[in-house]
């Protein structure tokens, strides 16, 4: 097997994994919140996705658009109602919530829609450039992790909102000082890690099988690729995601599969001795 | 004062049911207990809800027959569940209490290998029969046990059948590329493959294995492709072999002969990737299109299969089948015994041999049901069609495309 394919699968895991993280860092850097629903989010993105497809033949590219907006409102309720209350608690009270909405999330899910995998059996071929195979559906959503990312980023630098959240982030005491509502931002805030967490499930349902049980999973990889990038910033994520898609692509390669999680890890423990900000550190807050 | 008189009524009328039902009671005041630590919550709650099915599709069966005919006298049957959490020494612990405080007659083990270990070894110091419903592994049998029984035959017996249908079928199918879940079951199910298929003087070109947590699969299928193998066998749960199929026609990666253990068996494998699906095959310990009349409640296959749909809305799968069978071998042992004393139906298991809506039931020396052609099939048309054994072959293997 030559390199090229190694160096594809890596990039087009890698856009996915950007895209499963930065919703999270943005939370975790903002708010200071741990949110231990992301994963579910990202799993209901993918559920909405999948019934879409299933009952009204939505195309999961359409669909992208309306499952971000459900989520967006959710989170923003979330934030609004209940996580505002305790936000400014120590970060272990912010996670014991999340962590508890995370179990009602969850196992509601698990009733409604059981954990058996199903998938969004839309093969689109793939695109063979000279022994490369790419599958054109995760080149889709490679594409689309890229341009959610990218559009997130640009709405962090320009808008009024973002440059509110940045301003929050940054010190929340001043930032209220300057006339900006911090709840209302924290709920923004949270909100847009939501939708970003949706749009993600979007495109995850169509390169994975959808199921329950991988909810934790997709928690452990923002983890990991946060702690790769660094934490709160778009760039970070983005980073991160490709970083742990090439590493994990590179270490199966080389040595085994099993060896590739193993690796993925061993480099995060790595970065927090010797790098804690992540590979992009913390620069600025774009 | 209508009402009064009304409700006065019905208070006469429900003492003197009550009062009936009683009577009947002392009648048949003799009933058999059966005791079953279930995983009903925990991380096999799926499966123990599994178990839990079969069971009461059995016990309604038994008792609306009248229960079970114990040397001419028909004595009802009486189950007694509760929830072991998935945590072995609650399992331990339950098994204990089931026997010393609710004195059941006999015992069912939970789901999996570990789990069946340690109810084992509770019943085997207090001499009462436990049937095992779903452990495959021959280290839970090599124990000594006297007292267990298991209706699953061993993993090896499975991939012996599927290399003699591969072999007979596409002999040209040499080379083996074996890629498994690093997990109990999915792994033993892969070295037992390594294992058989070099005893067989087939070529094993790679064995990897993938961790619990893989997403994605990309990287050990694209090395199976440049090792072009003539038979591609992957072993894991159904979420991971969706997975492994759709990245594998993601890759343009295939041969002549893809196995695995145990996707096809399950709906949810074909449904999920539909014409992907297309030529897999597998082996199971039993398969609803594999039809046998039987001596039991259900009386065939088919009976045992149209109840569960009308029930459950679902296919069963060897899960369901297994914990079922388990206790019509433990019924037709009593009956065989004609009594319920526990030293004498556990010499009526060790020389059981019927055939039920399961397949044939006969214990080999070690507890295991040794007796069994183990079923292999093959994804046919949408469908898992059964190409061994000859007594009810539905088609031929067919090369996958």
């Amino acid at each position: 097997m030559d390199y090229g394919q190694v160096v594809a699968n890596g990039l087009m895991i890698g856009a996915v994994y950007a895209c499963i993280a930065v919703g999270f860092s943005l939370v975790w850097g903002v708010l200071n919140v741990i949110n231990m629903m992301h994963g579910s989010f990202i799993m209901l993105g993918g559920y909405l996705t999948f019934f879409a497809w299933l009952h009204l033949k939505v195309s999961p590219i359409v669909s992208v658009v309306p499952v971000a907006v459900i989520l967006f409102v959710l989170g923003y309720l979330i934030q609004y109602l209940m996580i505002n209350r305790v936000v400014t608690q120590p970060v272990l009270t912010t996670l014991t919530l999340t962590f508890g909405l995370d179990m009602i999330l969850y196992n509601f899910m698990n009733l409604w829609f059981t954990a058996t995998p199903r998938r969004v059996a839309l093969d689109l071929g793939r695109l063979d450039l000279g022994g490369v195979v790419l599958p054109l559906d995760r080149v889709v959503a490679m594409i689309l992790a890229l341009v959610l990312t990218g559009l997130l980023y640009a709405v962090m630098r320009t808008s009024r909102i973002g440059r509110a959240i940045v301003a929050v982030r940054m010190d929340r005491d001043a930032a209220a000082l300057m006339g900006i509502r911090v709840n209302q931002v924290y709920a923004i805030t949270f909100g847009i890690g939501a939708l970003m967490a949706g749009a993600c499930g979007a495109l995850v349902a169509v390169v994975f099988p959808i199921t329950t049980s991988v909810t934790g999973l997709f928690l452990g990889k923002a983890f990991v690729i946060c702690v790769i990038g660094g934490l709160g910033s778009v760039p970070g994520a983005l980073v991160g995601g490709l970083a742990l898609g090439l590493i994990e692509a590179f270490a199966g390669f080389w040595f085994s599969p099993q060896t590739a999680i193993l690796t993925g890890f061993l480099i995060m423990l790595v970065l927090l001795v010797v790098r804690p900000t992540g590979l992009v550190g913390r620069r600025g807050y774009e | 004062m209508e009402a009064k008189a009304w409700r006065n009524g019905i208070g006469r009328l429900a003492a003197a049911l009550v009062f009936g039902a009683l009577a009947a009671g002392m009648a048949h005041a003799q009933t058999i207990k059966i005791g079953a630590p279930l995983a009903l919550t925990g991380g096999l709650a799926d499966e123990g809800k599994k178990q839990a099915i079969a069971y009461d599709m059995w016990l309604k069966r038994v008792n609306a027959q009248g229960g079970i005919n114990v040397a001419g006298k028909r004595m009802k049957v009486e189950l007694i569940e509760y929830d072991y959490q998935t945590q072995e020494q609650r399992a331990q612990q339950l098994a204990e209490k089931l026997i010393v405080d609710d004195k059941v007659d006999f015992l069912l083990a939970p789901f999996g290998s570990g789990h069946t270990k340690v109810v084992a070894g509770v019943a085997e110091r207090y001499g009462v029969p436990v049937m095992a419903t779903s452990a495959s592994s021959d280290v839970i049998f090599n124990q000594g046990y006297k007292y267990l029984f298991g209706t699953l035959a061993p993993n090896s017996g499975s991939v012996e059948n599927l290399i003699a249908v591969v072999t007979k079928g596409i002999p040209s199918a040499k080379r083996i590329a074996i890629l498994g879940r690093e997990d109990v079951f999915p792994k033993a199910m892969a070295t037992v493959m390594s294992d058989a298929a070099k005893k067989a003087g087939l070529e094993i070109i790679s064995l990897e294995y993938y961790p619990v947590g893989a997403l994605d699969l990309a990287t050990p299928i694209a090395k199976i492709r440049s090792l072009k193998p003539d038979w591609i066998y992957v072993t894991g749960y159904s979420k991971d072999l969706v997975l492994a199929k759709k990245q594998m026609a993601d890759l343009n990666v295939t041969a002549p002969v893809v196995t695995m253990i145990t996707g096809p068996v399950y709906r949810e494998f074909i449904d999920s990737l539909g014409p992907l699906a297309e030529g897999v095959t597998s082996a199971s310990w039993w398969h609803h299109s594999a039809q046998f009349k039987g001596d039991d409640p259900w009386g065939s296959t088919k009976a045992f299969y149209d109840e569960f749909v009308a029930r459950e809305k679902s296919d069963p799968d060897y899960v369901h089948a297994a914990a079922a069978a388990a206790l019509v071998a433990l019924q037709k042992a009593v009956e065989k015994a004609g009594t319920t004393d526990k030293a004498k139906v556990r010499d009526a298991l060790a020389s059981l041999d019927i055939v039920t809506f399961y397949g044939p039931i006969k214990f080999s020396a070690n507890g295991m049901n040794g007796g069994r052609d183990l079923p292999i099939i093959q994804v046919q048309g949408g469908k898992p069609v059964v190409l061994h054994p000859e007594s009810i072959k539905q088609g031929t293997l067919r090369p996958v495309k």
